[in-house]
């Protein structure tokens, strides 16, 4: 399934979604704080042999989302080809990588661009 | 086979004799792969999928997660496994299992999909075969099998949580 990444649709989640606003004052250096802040994300990529109700039952075991959540990020994996599952430092995108790899889920985390 | 359903708190299925042989060979297997035996090329594609890079683009970052978690990633599926060895019943029979053994049954019929899949070369588009002529059609038919032992083993454990909130 080929998707274009930047067309990849971007869930809030957990209140942390994309690059916090830098701070606006003369003396602060705004690529770096803005590279600083941008936090880590887990995506979870679509593969042929994962059952659709499988990968909605692993998203609501590990993250705890409700179904509707948990359905809605499933479908966006089928029909877009991944989907970010969880965002936050990077010390626990690894952990949620390898919480999912324990599902058998295909995912892997990156910074978020 | 009968499929898995929700009796309480336990998860009830029940196998035939072929069909609790073909699972116990699959753990052997499976066994195998995890435990670095088995060394064929097609292995190390299974490995890859069973393990797959936690970072991609990265090697330094993918190589940092490798030393992080393969580890304990191999024990999990390992105890997993035992978890499934040891409540199966080798001549077939029923089934009894409890929220933890359930677990493991589902990452473990998971991770025999995932195998399978990979040896056979799954797409989107593959279909179930029509009839069992090759040793692929075979292997396929192994394959939709485990997924119907899974597919009911999801659902099952998706109405126990259903029932518990």
């Amino acid at each position: 399934m080929g998707v274009d990444p930047a067309s990849a649709r971007r869930p809030k989640l957990g209140g942390v979604a994309g690059p916090l606003a830098p701070t606006r004052s003369p003396e602060t250096v705004v690529e770096v704080d803005a590279d600083l802040d941008r936090p880590w994300v887990t995506i979870v990529w679509d593969d042929p042999v994962n059952l659709m109700t499988y990968v909605t039952y692993v998203f609501q075991e590990l993250f705890g989302y409700d179904e509707a959540k948990a359905t809605e990020l499933m479908l966006q994996v089928h029909q877009e080809g991944r989907a970010i599952v969880s965002s936050g430092p990077r010390e626990r995108m690894e952990h949620d990588t390898s919480r999912l790899h324990a599902y058998g889920l295909w995912a892997s985390y990156q910074k978020d661009t | 086979m009968k499929p898995f359903r929700r009796r309480g708190d336990s998860y009830v299925a029940r196998l035939d004799p072929a069909e609790a042989g073909i699972v116990g060979l699959l753990l052997d297997q499976l066994e195998q792969l995890l435990s670095g035996e088995d060394e064929d090329v097609e292995g190390d594609e299974v490995l890859a999928r069973l393990l797959p890079e936690g970072h991609r683009g990265d090697p330094h970052l993918a190589a940092d997660y490798r030393e992080l978690t393969r580890d304990s990633l191999v024990a999990g599926k390992s105890d997993d496994l035992a978890a499934v060895r040891a409540t199966l019943p080798p001549d077939g029979g029923t089934l009894h299992l409890d929220a933890d053994q359930a677990g493991a049954w589902l990452r473990t019929t998971n991770d025999l999909r995932l195998a399978l899949g990979t040896r056979l070369g799954i797409s989107a588009d593959t279909e179930p075969p029509a009839e069992l002529v090759s040793e692929t059609d075979q292997q396929l038919a192994v394959y939709y099998w485990l997924t119907a032992v899974q597919g009911s083993l999801v659902d099952s454990l998706a109405a126990g949580r259903a029932a518990r909130r």
